[in-house]
């Protein structure tokens, strides 16, 4: 059981000439994530809410070892991100739709590559197969090469490439961006599953649903600074008429003004 | 170490399962190769064989018979028959329907015959310089009139056997064996290091720039891998590949040689080198070629796309090139040290020591260790570059 503490991180990132320009702004340094401190514990899920750039996938890139945090720390069971990434390396799966897998293998290669990379052995490494591409139903096309299967598919299979080694953390970016409804159902049922097994998850996302559906903590992140963080019920006796969606876009407003809301 | 094997095979198994990649990494080269060299040998030969059963198209006016008659023996001709003014002439021959022009003295053989120290008789010849065959029939020509001066000398000398002032007795005591070393020596070592370059630069980039372009690269980072093993894995398959590559050039330029040099056919004899020879050479290339691909590799590492790794090592294998043909066209191999330090260059010269059966141990040494050590402070610096997250997620 392994609980995730993020402690006062700040990400700071240099701004080349053209982001410059897409973010309309003359300075050279951006600050994505801002004194961000929250913890997440085992069988439970913690939901980032935020909109797009508020930099939630920069702070689930720390989580996963990724990139590291400019200031503050992020602990997993007493391990840090910044001194010991390799071994947090082995208990956490980080899943994004920026994670490709290379088109040109089939489903099998690649989960025997990466139950290698973990130093799986032969009987985990089928145990574990059988498990997951049968809850994914990736047994019809596992030796179909990824590059020919359709995008649900793909992302299935990058689901169950990310956990061969039974990870106790999910890091999930998005779970069900660009998903079909099919596909996306199965992804939040699975996520349910793996809390009942224990695993402590985190995920970001900028739908409201998902975070009903999924979450049993929120922290809403908005430029880069968290604004409220606690248990979904508890955060939903903050906003006006108890709904989450009230509460996210009278932040907005308080945050950003009327118009970015 | 286990991830370094199993980075080290996936990258193996992802270009031998791949048909197009085995096509143009292992096959395409050596063929190519092959098919270039054999249709240049083949077009230079045709050639040469055009240039010497051509039936040069003279026009002569007086041409004695004692000059005609050694024509028939040294030169394929024919006479033509019309008569042409001057101006004619020069635009037969320079439209090349002529190849030569001769116009003797009437009376070219009497006053060879009556000399007594007065003027001497003169022949005219118009030729084109620029035309292949006007060049040659001049040439052989000037062949002719050579041994026609000589038999006039000849007879006017009291004793003719004066004519003969020394005998010449030559013995080509050459060593076959080093001989043939010094044409390998010549051109292999430049092509052995263009072909390894072109291996690694024709997988290289895919291998890494590739995977931070389709983003598979984020997917191994996440793995409890040291950047280390990737870096190591990478750069060994990538040198296994390379020296594959090359092979495959080295088969296509041995087979097309023979073609190429006009040797009749038989292959060059490259039985004339011994196990030791091939072991130190193996041993040379494998170092060699470390260097090349975690250059490249390092180069790959930091582009952003495939297309601009491409560009980033092109400079480079400009420089490798140049190298090479210095060698093959410039000085002799040098026997100073510290010039083994210097990488692609030294393997390259004491590849050609060791192909003209005369090279230096300790020289060979400094060489294969000075590699190895810019491999490891290569990839010490790539490792650098796979823990770089501006390196990697720069978008």
């Amino acid at each position: 059981m392994y609980e995730l503490v993020v402690k006062d991180i700040k990400k700071t990132f240099t701004l080349s000439k053209k982001q410059q320009k897409i973010e309309k702004t003359d300075q050279k340094r951006k600050v994505a994530v801002d004194k961000l401190s929250f913890t997440a514990h085992p069988g439970e899920i913690y939901g980032l809410l935020g909109p797009n750039g508020a930099g939630k996938t920069t702070a689930l890139r720390c989580i996963s070892t990724l990139i590291k945090p400019d200031e503050g720390d992020i602990n997993i069971n007493g391990l840090s991100v910044k001194h010991d990434s390799l071994e947090i390396r082995k208990h956490i799966a980080f899943l994004t739709s920026e994670l490709k897998l290379d088109d040109f293998f089939t489903p099998n290669y690649l989960f025997r590559y990466f139950s290698n990379l973990h130093g799986l052995d032969e009987a985990t490494m089928h145990e574990r197969k059988a498990k997951l591409f049968n809850r994914f139903g990736i047994e019809k096309f596992q030796e179909v090469k990824v590059g020919d299967l359709s995008t649900g598919m793909k992302q299935k299979l990058s689901i169950a490439i990310a956990l061969v080694h039974d990870p106790a953390i999910i890091i999930f970016d998005e779970p069900t961006n660009g998903l079909d409804i099919l596909t996306a159902r199965s992804v939040i049922n699975y996520l349910l599953e793996m809390k009942t097994e224990g695993k402590t998850i985190i995920i970001s996302t900028h739908i409201l649903d998902v975070v009903e559906k999924l979450c049993d903590k929120v922290g809403i992140i908005i430029d880069g600074t968290l604004q409220v963080d606690g248990t979904l019920s508890s955060i939903k006796t903050n906003s006006k008429d108890g709904t989450l969606e009230t509460l996210f876009f009278d932040l907005m407003e308080e945050k950003v003004g009327e118009d970015h809301a | 170490m286990r991830n370094v094997m199993t980075v080290f095979k996936k990258e193996i198994y992802r270009v031998i399962s791949d048909k197009r990649l085995v096509l143009t990494v292992f096959i395409v080269p050596g063929l190519s190769i092959f098919l270039i060299y054999s249709l240049m040998g083949t077009i230079i030969s045709s050639q040469m064989t055009e240039a010497e059963t051509h039936t040069a198209k003279i026009y002569a006016e007086h041409l004695p018979s004692s000059i005609e008659t050694i024509m028939d023996d040294q030169m394929r001709y024919e006479i033509v028959e019309e008569t042409y003014t001057r101006d004619e002439l020069e635009t037969m021959i320079l439209e090349g329907n002529l190849d030569l022009v001769m116009i003797f003295d009437e009376d070219f053989t009497a006053q060879i015959e009556a000399y007594q120290g007065s003027a001497l008789p003169s022949i005219e010849v118009l030729y084109n310089q620029s035309e292949q065959h006007s060049q040659g029939a001049f040439s052989r020509f000037q062949g002719v009139m050579a041994t026609f001066h000589e038999q006039v000398i000849i007879e006017r000398l009291e004793n003719p056997e004066d004519y003969q002032v020394y005998t010449l007795s030559p013995s080509n005591i050459m060593d076959e064996r080093a001989a043939a070393g010094a044409g390998f020596a010549m051109l292999m070592p430049m092509l052995i290091v263009i072909f390894l370059f072109a291996g690694a630069m024709s997988i290289g980039p895919d291998a890494i720039a590739g995977e931070k372009e389709r983003g598979t690269i984020a997917t191994l980072l996440v793995r409890p891998v040291k950047r280390s093993s990737i870096a190591l894995g990478k750069v060994l398959s990538l040198a296994v590949l390379s020296l594959l590559s090359a092979l495959s050039s080295f088969i296509g330029i041995i087979l097309s040689l023979p073609r190429l040099m006009q040797m009749d056919d038989n292959l060059p004899d490259v039985s004339i080198y011994g196990v030791s020879e091939y072991l130190l050479i193996l041993a040379l290339l494998m170092s060699t070629v470390l260097f090349i691909v975690a250059l490249i590799s390092i180069l790959s590492a930091y582009a952003k796309t495939i297309k601009e790794a491409s560009m980033l090592i092109m400079p480079f294998y400009f420089i490798a090139i140049i190298v090479g043909v210095m060698n093959s066209f410039g000085a002799d191999t040098s026997d100073a040290a510290l010039v083994h330090l210097i990488p692609i260059y030294g393997p390259i010269n004491v590849l050609s020591g060791i192909l003209m059966f005369d090279f230096m141990l300790i020289n060979l040494i400094i060489t294969i260790l000075s590699s190895l050590l810019y491999t490891a402070i290569l990839i010490v610096v790539l490792n650098k570059m796979f823990s770089s997250e501006k390196i990697m997620f720069q978008k």
